[in-house]
């Protein structure tokens, strides 16, 4: 009634000036607050108990009636405790509990339920008859309570239900309440079945009350006395438990009884008690089950490494879980996966290993071989087949690191939930074994070239391009990158040279895929090498046309000449073996055909050089032996050394020293040039006097007029593809290694001090570092030493007084 | 004499008169409501009837007109006043706080 308005006339019935009798009132409102208890409230007039209570704080009397309520349900309360609850509590409670024990679980399970049961129902009648108080006495609480700061009736009287039933002095009945709970808890994680209804009411109760009238959140009852013993009870229930699982399950049931014992205390929260607990109970769980022995468990036999070894992605997904619960970061298991990830790699490298590789090799080399090895010619041949066993094992270490890998990819998408920080660490693992392995980036290289040589011979683009994008994972993980750049230009140029690559677009696929992991610095010598090549096909079209057009010359005619002009910075030259001029005299047909080429070339560019490499070319030859036709492709030193035999009489022989003076080969080269010739069985097309395995300079040459074959076309083996390096190349490799790392970080300490004039030497190394470490990891002692080097030259100079400082001179 | 409707609820003076009223619209006064809870299972509840031994039908009457004012104007705004005699306003004012309304 929120408006008036005009004159207000007092009300027709004083009502505030009747005397009020207090005990009067008081005797008939407890006389029905005790029928309230009684549960006879059907008889009662609310309006009339409103009333009655209303007029005793109207008048003033509102102290007097709380506490005589108080007093009231106080008493109410001590006849409960005595008549209700006591007769039900589990007698050894009372005593002591030092007979407790004893008892069978089935008499316990049945004297807690009753007990429990029996709690829950005095509770309930305390709630509802103190919600009809509280429905009776509103105006009390509206005016009295609110007016004089103190609690509700309501919250006061379950106070009293507080003091006067769970901590009742004499008999104890919290303490036994949560001991029933705790035992009935233990009963069901030991596999019995309890009333959870029962518990949860209890539950309720101890929620619903709180230390003090207040009724602040922190201070339920629940959570003051009831929590912290159950989370003791907990505690050591499940360290017991998991020294036991440890003793006798294997990792994969440990892991598993651990999982069903989270999900069970977790439902355990929600359905017996309450959601409050529920963190804190996990934590418990988690702290005993999981963090105390979750090392001890994936150090089981049948821990981690078994279940990785075997592809149990169940259990490696649930020991994932299980550790990403108590540690984001899953140390443990990043640390236990990567020690197996690099005892594999290990594994691997330790086969691929030249040393114990060729332990098996002897057995591979044919016994033919193996009397004469103390030859130097034979020693070559079997040098050759033990680099050729290397390529072997080269391809299978490449395949064994991309399985292991797929191994774990799979093991990471199916079972790790494809967490990124469990990828770096997988990273790191395989950087780790790949880049102890020396030779990597050669095995690398050799590996995509066999796959670009003949391995995506019936392989879809999709495959080419999977295989590629592998070579290329692993690729990320060289440190060495500037050494896989040099073995892959040197196997590059003789796939392009010798038209070996099944695929230019599998070619320039695998250098798009390079330029994009590490940049365009890294692949334009590649893309060189690719632009030479098609420039020199166009050349050699034109040239040819040329020679056409022109009449009277039947040069060109005869000979069908390819030339491939390399731009000598581009081709790895030096690691192709052609260091110096690498030439020799051809026959006069072909020196006219050479000599029109150069005219042709220089005319066309005028100021270049251009020198002929004679040892990386190959011809094709026509013959004929006894009638039947035979088509020879052999290197062009073989060419020339046959050619030679054009210019004698049939049957005739010419010497070693002869053959040197008319074609000029290196001696060396010759030598192996022959041994194709003369010695392998299958292409033994030349004669040699006396026959034995090896070359002297004493031999003399005839052509083998009963050569026979039943292929028409013969490749003679010359060249050898592209193999495994052996020891002595190794060296000579990474000799060259060495050297074009120095040239390069000469060229990064130039470039810093050149934009920063003056600088620290850490400050210098570490930028050293940071510029170059996309290629290689540079040696800080390296560094050191080009540092000192510039300074000799006098590109740097150290300050005076700060010995560790540079500038840079202009 | 129990009123059947469950959706209405009786109120009674004390000089006697009935007041039908829906229980919705009494149940703005907590204490009517607190009355009327079945759980508690008082009398009144029992008979869905109330017997106000301290208002007139004068009173009530206007009380009941509240309950349907406040009912209707529950959520609008612009609400018209409400009729109220100056001679009701103080004993109104009363039984409004005995009805916690």
């Amino acid at each position: 009634m929120n408006r008036t308005r005009g004159k207000i006339r007092p009300p027709r019935r004083g009502l505030a000036t009747d005397p009020v009798d207090f005990d009067e009132y008081w005797d008939t409102l407890a006389q029905s607050l005790r029928e309230i208890h009684a549960k006879n409230a059907s008889r009662l007039s609310f309006e009339e108990l409103y009333r009655n209570a209303y007029k005793l704080v109207l008048k003033k009397h509102g102290e007097k009636l709380y506490a005589n309520v108080k007093q009231l349900v106080v008493e109410h309360l001590k006849v409960v405790a005595v008549r209700d609850v006591r007769p039900l509590v589990p007698s050894a409670i009372v005593t002591g509990g030092a007979a407790f024990g004893t008892a069978s679980s089935v008499e316990k399970r049945i004297g807690g339920d009753k007990f429990l049961d029996r709690l829950k129902v005095v509770w309930e009648d305390h709630q509802l008859c103190m919600g009809m108080m509280k429905d009776v006495l509103m105006y009390m609480d509206r005016v009295f309570c609110a007016d004089h700061k103190i609690p509700s009736i309501y919250v006061t009287c379950m106070g009293l239900f507080r003091d006067h039933i769970l901590r009742n002095p004499q008999y104890n009945i919290g303490k036994a309440l949560n001991t029933v709970i705790l035992d009935q808890i233990k009963m069901e994680r030991e596999g019995d079945i309890i009333n959870h209804a029962t518990i949860r009411s209890c539950v309720y109760m101890l929620e619903a009350l709180y230390e003090n009238e207040d009724e602040n959140e922190n201070e339920k009852i629940y959570l003051t006395s009831f929590e912290g013993e159950f989370l003791a009870a907990s505690g050591e229930f499940y360290k017991q438990e998991g020294v036991r699982l440890l003793r006798e399950c294997d990792a994969a049931t440990y892991l598993r009884k651990t999982d069903k014992r989270l999900s069970e205390e977790y439902s355990r929260s929600h359905d017996t008690l309450s959601t409050l607990s529920e963190p804190k109970i996990r934590a418990v769980v988690e702290r005993e089950l999981i963090t105390n022995n979750i090392k001890e468990v994936m150090d089981m036999d049948t821990g981690l490494r078994f279940m990785l070894d075997n592809d149990r992605f169940e259990d490696l997904k649930l020991v994932y879980k299980l550790v990403a619960r108590v540690d984001p970061e899953k140390q443990a298991l990043k640390n236990m996966m990567c020690k197996r990830l690099v005892e594999l790699g290990r594994e691997i490298n330790k086969n691929a290993n030249p040393s114990t590789a060729l332990a098996v090799a002897p057995a591979a080399v044919p016994a033919e071989n193996g009397d004469s090895a103390k030859n130097s010619g034979a020693a070559a041949a079997n040098e050759d087949k033990a680099a050729n066993n290397l390529t072997v094992i080269a391809i299978r270490w490449v395949d064994e690191v991309i399985a292991l890998k797929d191994k774990y990819e799979k093991v990471w998408t199916r079972s790790f939930d494809e967490d990124k920080g469990i990828q770096a660490s997988m990273t790191g693992a395989f950087r780790e074994f790949i880049n102890l392995f020396q030779r990597s980036p050669e095995y690398m290289s050799l590996f995509i070239d066999d796959n670009l040589r003949k391995g995506l011979k019936g392989k879809s683009e999709a495959e080419v391009d999977a295989v590629l994008d592998k070579a290329i994972t692993l690729f990320r993980y060289i440190n060495d990158k500037d050494v896989f750049e040099r073995y892959y230009k040197k196997h590059l140029s003789r796939r392009l040279l010798m038209n070996r690559s099944v695929s230019q677009d599998a070619e320039k696929q695998m250098i798009g895929k390079l330029k994009m992991e590490v940049g365009v610095a890294f692949t334009n010598k590649l893309e060189g090498m690719f632009k030479d090549m098609n420039i020199s096909d166009e050349m050699t079209s034109e040239f040819k046309k040329m020679l056409q057009n022109k009449e009277g010359s039947d040069e060109g005619k005869k000979i069908d000449l390819t030339v491939n002009v390399l731009t000598s910075t581009f081709w790895p030259m030096t690691s192709m073996g052609a260091d110096g001029m690498q030439t020799c005299s051809f026959p006069k047909e072909l020196e006219a055909l050479k000599d029109s080429f150069t005219t042709y070339y220089l005319g066309r560019h005028s100021g270049r050089k251009l020198s002929w490499q004679a040892n990386m070319g190959n011809a094709d030859l026509k013959t004929s032996f006894k009638g039947v036709k035979k088509e020879l492709n052999v290197s062009t030193y073989a060419m020339v050394v046959l050619l030679a035999f054009n210019n004698i009489p049939a049957g005739e022989s010419i010497s070693f020293e002869d053959l040197t003076t008319i074609t000029s080969i290196p001696q060396a080269e010759l030598i192996r040039t022959l041994q194709s010739l003369a010695v392998v069985p299958k292409t033994r097309i030349l004669r040699k006097n006396p026959a034995t395995k090896d070359v002297r300079p004493t031999d003399t040459f005839a052509i083998n007029e009963l050569f026979t074959s039943k292929f028409t076309r013969i490749k003679v083996g010359m060249v050898s593809a592209n193999r495994a390096e052996t020891e002595k190349e190794r060296k000579d490799t990474s000799e060259k290694v060495d050297e074009t790392r120095a040239h390069q970080i000469e060229a990064a300490v130039v470039r810093i001090m050149k934009q920063r004039k003056v600088l620290s030497h850490a400050e210098l190394v570490s930028e050293v570092i940071s510029q170059l470490k996309g290629r290689f990891n540079p040696d800080v002692a390296m560094i050191k030493k080009r540092i000192e080097s510039l300074m000799e030259r006098e590109y740097l100079a150290r300050i005076d007084g700060e010995r560790h400082t540079y500038k840079y001179l202009a | 004499m129990a009123e059947e409707d469950t959706n209405s609820v009786v109120l009674i003076s004390n000089d006697g008169f009935r007041f039908v009223v829906r229980k919705s619209a009494a149940m703005a006064s907590p204490a009517i409501k607190s009355m009327l809870d079945k759980r508690s299972n008082f009398a009144e509840a029992r008979e869905n009837k109330i017997v106000f031994q301290n208002m007139s039908a004068v009173i009530l009457e206007k009380i009941c007109e509240y309950f349907y004012y406040n009912e209707k104007y529950r959520d609008a705004k612009d609400v018209p006043d409400m009729e109220i005699p100056p001679e009701l306003a103080l004993e109104l004012l009363m039984v409004a706080d005995f009805l916690h309304t």
